[in-house]
């Protein structure tokens, strides 16, 4: 179990055609930490987090998760979970069948009191049988964490969680994310503002053309934030 | 080098294939001297198939090795294959209309050939107009494995549809000799006239795709 | 969770999705009646011609509005991304393609039988018990169409021009199931002999099961980034 949680990028490279997206990158993530991962855009952040997720096949090198490689191993995914600004939902269906879908497809047990259990954490209960399409923003985005984290994934990957949000459900997410790195729970956050990463992360990793150009430790001190990323996110702020 | 020599070859054995054709067989008693076309006519649609098999195989070793070259074969070979195959579907409505009265009937070898002729027109045009750079290969070999798992059926469905019209000749007809002989030669010419230009869209491609990558490192720079 | 109880999921989550809003198979049903309108008037369809362009009639607007269906079925899954989150779920991705595959195969199926009353009403059509062996033909025509088309739906929803495409790979690879479909279906209405039948309902079997196992073994190739 001491390989839970961890992210091994091996010479992992990413090209499109003639187009390389991400160049052969190696990095450790090991059980337990946050990372904060920015870059201008077409840096090569998604494909970076896609790589990790499985959703992007490397074109060279390799993406372990703990210990397996995912495309030898599909089991190995549902050691992760993935928020992005997208909520992955189904408008059509209601909030309780949702979950419900993907509670089938990862083979939980005892679902129905998971799904309550989850739909209580988002604050939802009282709207489970309305359909999506019906939600506001902040109450797509609950749902779409709960969708994330409904098979307890030791690895939580975040593309620009909090754009769209309004402050209580921003606040809301954040809280989750302390309490999921309370836990021992390994994320990776993507996003352009820093401020809403402050407090969350203990490493930073900073991407430039596909080039991973900084990757250092941090206390979680916005200033230092600041200073560390400025020069490579002129060109997208 | 090699593919000078080739050339060469290949011209040579065009010449000795001609005059087989047109000096040495002798001229076939029902059909008269359009049934010369026959030699230009099976063996394209012989090379047609090989080259669908290459296609096929260059799919297949594309997905498991995931090796550029293995699907430079395969466009390479389509676009000969579908060469080829309008050579089929040209010389046959040529060689039908003095002997079958008209140009074009709903035969099963011949609607067949159109078929599979289609299958890979549209497999070419999808690779070139609708996948992007970075996917044509991939989604090129799910068609090329495809494409070719649907002859057989093509065949089959089209034979059991109009069996009654069947207009060609039973596979294996007795031929004179010499226009055996001269089969034989028209065979060989044709199959190294396929693999020489797969060799030189394959060496064509490869180039392409250098200037394009030379072309991204520029950028990048 | 197994294999087959993925497939099951998906497919319940499309029908249920579908039974909600309606939005594929009540324009599919509005289309195949519209192409059935255009053959009448481009054809005269009443009386002598039926039982010899009947049969072609009907699966021309079959294929027709099964091509508008086959190219909305992974949009659902394009809205919010979704697709990630299915391909993100553990296990082989060959059980999202079966899924798709029979949902498919129930959408075409239904807007078959649901048209077939308009074609037997405007083409005075008796519909009785001797049409029985019609169904099974439906049934192996409509997996042939699923078959390789929920395939090229998925490769055609991230390719530029898709509606274009899905026409273009799909007919030319459809046609031997088309030519046995239209020739099981003229022999079931002029009350041919089983044995007639035999040959070309083999041929959609054989058809069916080949590009459905192909299919899976390929899903992975066409979807993946």
């Amino acid at each position: 179990m001491d390989k839970d949680g961890e992210i091994v990028l091996t010479d992992a490279a990413k090209r499109f055609g003639a187009y390389t997206a991400l160049h052969p990158t190696n990095l450790v993530i090991s059980r337990g930490q946050s990372v904060l991962l920015v870059g201008a855009n077409g840096a090569g952040k998604s494909t970076l987090l896609r790589l990790v997720a499985g959703l992007s096949r490397p074109s060279d090198g390799e993406v372990q998760i703990n210990g397996h490689d995912l495309q030898d191993a599909p089991e190995a995914r549902s050691a992760i979970g993935l928020l992005s600004h997208q909520t992955l939902l189904y408008d059509e269906l209601t909030a309780r069948e949702n979950l419900r879908f993907f509670a089938q497809l990862y083979g939980l047990h005892n679902v129905q009191e998971r799904l309550d259990e989850a739909l209580a954490e988002a604050r939802l209960d009282d709207r489970q049988h309305h359909r999506v399409s019906s939600f506001s923003r902040g109450m797509k985005q609950r749902l779409a964490l709960a969708r994330a984290t409904l098979h307890r994934p030791s690895i939580l990957l975040l593309d620009e969680p909090f754009t769209g949000l309004d402050t209580g459900s921003a606040t809301a997410l954040r809280q989750f994310l302390h309490l999921f790195r309370g836990n021992g729970g390994t994320c990776i956050l993507v996003t352009h503002r820093l401020d809403e990463a402050d407090g969350l992360v203990d490493r930073l990793l900073v991407l430039e053309r596909g080039h991973l150009r900084l990757d250092q430790a941090l206390s979680s001190d916005l200033d230092q934030l600041y200073a560390h990323c400025a020069p490579y996110l002129d060109s997208a702020l | 080098m090699r593919s000078t020599l080739v050339s060469y070859v290949l011209f040579a054995a065009m010449l000795i294939a001609l005059a087989a054709v047109f000096l040495w067989v002798p001229t076939e008693k029902e059909m008269g001297i359009i049934q010369r076309i026959f030699y230009f006519h099976v063996p394209s649609a012989m090379s047609a198939f090989l080259a669908f098999f290459l296609v096929f195989i260059g799919s297949i070793q594309y997905l498991r090795t995931r090796e550029e070259k293995w699907d430079r074969l395969a466009l390479s070979a389509a676009e000969l294959g579908v060469m080829f195959g309008l050579i089929v579907l040209i010389t046959g409505p040529l060689w039908a209309k003095p002997v079958w009265g008209v140009y074009w009937r709903w035969e099963p070898r011949l609607t067949s050939m159109l078929i599979t002729f289609t299958i890979y027109v549209a497999y070419l045009m999808v690779r070139d107009y609708g996948a992007q750079a970075s996917q044509a290969p991939r989604l090129g070999a799910v068609m090329g494995i495809l494409a070719f798992a649907n002859v057989p059926l093509v065949y089959y469905a089209v034979d059991l549809w109009s069996a009654d019209q069947q207009l060609h000749p039973p596979r294996n007809v007795g031929l004179e000799p010499t226009m055996e002989y001269a089969k034989w030669i028209c065979y060989a010419t044709f199959f190294l006239l396929l693999f020489h230009l797969v060799a030189q869209r394959m060496e064509l491609a490869r180039i392409e795709s250098a200037v394009v990558r030379l072309r991204q490192k520029l950028d990048d720079a | 969770m197994s294999f087959i109880g993925r497939a099951l999921a998906i497919l319940r989550k499309d029908l249920q999705a579908e039974w909600r809003t309606k939005e594929r198979l009540s324009p599919m049903v509005f289309f195949t009646l519209l192409v059935l309108l255009v053959f009448n008037f481009s054809f005269e369809l009443g009386g002598a011609a039926l039982r010899e362009i009947g049969p072609g009639v009907l699966w021309s607007s079959y294929v027709f509005a099964s091509l508008l269906g086959l190219g909305r079925s992974f949009a659902d899954e394009h809205e919010n991304d979704a697709l990630d989150a299915l391909l993100l779920a553990p296990g082989d991705h060959g059980a999202i393609y079966l899924g798709k595959m029979v949902g498919n195969l129930v959408f075409l199926l239904a807007i078959e039988l649901l048209s077939l009353h308009f074609f037997a009403l405007f083409f005075n059509l008796s519909l009785g018990f001797f049409l029985v062996p019609l169904l099974a033909v439906f049934v192996l025509g409509s997996a042939c169409l699923a078959s390789v088309g929920t395939l090229f739906a998925a490769m055609s929803n991230n390719m530029r021009l898709r509606e274009l495409l899905l026409p273009l790979l799909l007919l030319p690879m459809i046609m031997p199931a088309l030519i046995s479909c239209v020739a099981a279906t003229k022999i079931v209405l002029a009350n041919g002999h089983f044995t007639e039948l035999l040959p070309h309902m083999q041929m959609l079997g054989v058809y069916a099961v080949v590009f459905t196992v192909l299919s899976l073994m390929l899903f992975e190739y066409a979807i993946e980034e």
